[in-house]
């Protein structure tokens, strides 16, 4: 599974992807970005556009703006869930309050990202949902030396038992769950520790750099490592 | 319980003064035939008998006798006394055989008399007049009929204003009740509305009435609020997304700009970005701030341990207080439970803990409790808060002059202070010797309004 992946990271070029966003200059900008990563990027501007495009090539991620020329566009991902269409999709909108986070949800988006936002992070979680596999029911994980019990709830280095405590193991699967991705600070707080918004702090760089400690090797580089602004990466050699 | 209720009702003092009003006139009318017949009848009475005794007296005695004998004969209720005496006192003619003791003063007198033939005595008034020949005529009448009527009138008063105080109150209570049980249903609906529920209306009864037309018109009032208030949200709506959008892609070219090869314009994108970050996320917080203020979250109240979200809390700052050589200790032991948002209770006790670590020294405390009450508290041993700035910390952005150096937006405690409003509670400062604390607890305002 793991080398799937990691050919699959170099894959990209063949990922289409199908971003919504009727904005023309932003369309521009996310798909540029998008394509830096290797993703054939499909604009679709209507609703009649988003049905032949997924029709014609059902893509492998989907960004959809919640505003489609001045309309909601939950409508529309509730025809698409409704016609059985299961692509990851993330939804990008102007509007940040929790309710309107919980109603895209609730229409069949698989994440939310409120603009505007930092580019880096659409992009990663543009990454996390494409590789989003279907291992929810999976009993061990494995991400270079590492292997992870999810059962006993119990970590080994090579042979050796690591005692973590309970959120450092669920920070430590979150990665081992995403290997070789950019994980966020916001996706952390998000999905390990399921804060929204946080004060201005370094609170989550505190806890990688404590995890850090317990699973490194003395003299070698960080399994975990820093990705300039944006996160941080489990970086796992194939 | 109910009888205290009672008394602060309107309805029930309105019916109490109905009641004493109606009774006070009742006991007027009452008073005034007591009074006709107690005394103004008499009054009459002994002015008709002096009347007629003393144009009788100066008649010659065979027309006197004719007349007091007729008199005596059409007295078939046996009311009438008569008595004709001579100079010496003698008796010569009627149904008095001795002139009872009173002055022979042509004046009515009251005295007790034994009636013919019963052994009882009864009030009689009589007028005694001496005759031009030295004799004295005595005419009376028994008040017997007139103290039997007084009695009656006095029995039917006591009989009659009792049933009438009783069904008044009674009346009046029972107005009363159904009045109030309409203002409670009244009162819980507007406390409902209070609480952030705008969907609830007022009570509209069946039958239309004066309460009904304010009620009614203070449903439309609801429903024109919520309307304005959808309309700023759907205005505010549009201008984040027309607003956001450009700062979106604002925000994207930057970026690139990151990585262009001249570095004065990577250093140039760079600090705009921190520039336009900066600005976003105040921007953002008020946005949130006011989402909070307007009450619409509570909607998603739910049952929560406010010592879970604290004990979360502490987890999460652990590991930065012990980078900054600051312990800090969690004093929950028992579950403390409240009906909230847990997310932004846990975010109201993070933006405290937050500031209490910020603000605390190396080598400082910080302590977090949980507690019934409920009461959370977060206590450091920091520099405090200076008196002069106590009113002031809790202003939007305020930051106090003596941390400037300290990173953080200014909107920490407002956001604390908002999302405790919401729940119903309010954050203060509790006392700051040594250090600061804030304590998140029962309002007092709006305990004293439920």
């Amino acid at each position: 599974m793991m080398d799937d992946r990691v050919v699959e990271l170099h894959n990209n070029e063949s990922t289409p992807l199908l971003l919504v966003e009727d904005e023309f200059d932003m369309a521009q900008e996310i798909s540029l970005a998008l394509q830096q990563q290797g993703y054939a990027v499909q604009i679709a501007e209507t609703e009649g556009e988003v049905l032949a495009a997924t029709r014609a090539r059902p893509p492998a991620v989907m960004v959809v703006d919640r505003m489609l020329r001045g309309t909601d566009s939950l409508a529309m991902i509730e025809t698409l869930r409704g016609q059985g269409n299961r692509v990851p999709m993330l939804v990008i909108s102007a509007l940040s309050s929790v309710d309107d986070r919980i109603l895209g949800l609730k229409a069949g988006g698989d994440d939310y990202l409120a603009k505007p936002f930092v580019m880096d992070e659409l992009v990663a979680r543009v990454e996390a949902l494409r590789r989003r596999a279907s291992d929810a029911r999976v009993t061990s994980l494995k991400a270079g030396p590492l292997t992870m019990d999810l059962v006993d709830r119990t970590v080994q280095r090579d042979d050796k038992l690591l005692s973590l405590l309970p959120r450092e193991f669920n920070l430590l699967e979150y990665f081992m769950r995403h290997p070789n991705q950019i994980i966020t600070r916001a996706m952390l707080l998000e999905d390990v520790w399921h804060y929204r918004t946080l004060p201005q702090t370094n609170v989550v760089d505190v806890h990688i750099g404590k995890l850090r400690r317990k699973i490194d090797a003395a003299g070698e580089p960080s399994l975990i490592e820093t990705v300039r602004a944006v996160g941080f990466m489990l970086h796992v050699d194939s | 319980m109910w009888i205290r209720e009672l008394f602060r009702s309107v309805a029930f003092r309105v019916a109490a003064v109905f009641a004493l009003v109606v009774t006070a006139s009742t006991c007027a009318v009452f008073a005034f035939v007591y009074w006709q017949v107690a005394t103004s009848d008499l009054a009459r009475l002994r002015t008709i008998l002096v009347d007629e005794a003393t144009k009788a007296a100066v008649e010659p005695t065979g027309n006197v006798e004719r007349e007091l004998a007729r008199r005596l004969t059409r007295d078939l209720r046996q009311v009438e006394y008569v008595g004709l005496f001579d100079r010496s006192g003698a008796y010569l003619y009627g149904n008095v055989n001795r002139l009872p003791g009173m002055p022979i003063d042509d004046k009515a007198h009251l005295v007790e008399m034994r009636r013919q033939d019963t052994a009882a005595t009864e009030p009689v008034i009589f007028v005694a007049v001496r005759r031009p020949d030295g004799g004295v005529l005595l005419l009376g009448r028994s008040l017997y009929e007139i103290y039997a009527l007084r009695r009656s009138v006095l029995q039917a008063l006591a009989i009659g204003i009792l049933p009438t105080i009783v069904l008044a109150l009674l009346t009046g209570t029972m107005l009363s009740l159904r009045a109030s049980r309409r203002l409670q249903a009244i009162r819980d609906a507007i406390n409902r509305i209070v609480r952030g529920d705008l969907r609830e209306r007022l009570p509209v009864h069946r039958r239309p009435d004066d309460i009904d037309e304010v009620v009614r018109a203070v449903n439309l009032m609801l429903d024109e609020i919520v309307r304005l208030m959808e309309q700023v949200k759907t205005v505010g709506d549009n201008v984040a997304h027309d607003l956001r959008t450009p700062l979106s892609i604002l925000r994207a070219r930057l970026e690139r700009g990151l990585s262009s090869p001249d570095k004065e314009l990577r250093l140039a994108a760079q600090k705009s970005l921190s520039d336009l970050d900066r600005a976003l996320a105040m921007v953002t917080a008020l946005l949130r701030i006011s989402e909070i203020e307007s009450g619409v979250r509570r909607g998603a109240f739910g049952k929560l341990d406010l010592a879970a979200i604290c004990r979360d809390v502490f987890e999460l700052y652990e590991p930065l207080a012990e980078a900054k050589s600051v312990a800090m200790r969690l004093e929950a032991p028992s579950p403390v439970p409240v009906t909230g948002d847990a997310d932004l209770l846990r975010e109201a006790v993070a933006n405290l803990v937050d500031n209490a670590i910020k603000f605390t020294p190396q080598g400082g405390a910080v302590m977090i409790t949980a507690k019934e009450g409920p009461l959370v508290r977060v206590a450091d041993n920091g520099p405090g808060v200076a008196a002069s700035e106590h009113d002031k910390i809790f202003k939007r952005s305020y930051r106090s002059t003596a941390h400037k150096n300290i990173p953080g937006n200014g909107l920490g405690l407002e956001m604390a202070a908002t999302i405790a409003e919401l729940h119903g509670f309010t954050l203060r400062l509790a006392g700051d010797m040594p250090g600061a604390a804030f304590e998140i607890g029962p309002s007092e305002r709006l305990k004293a309004a439920s």
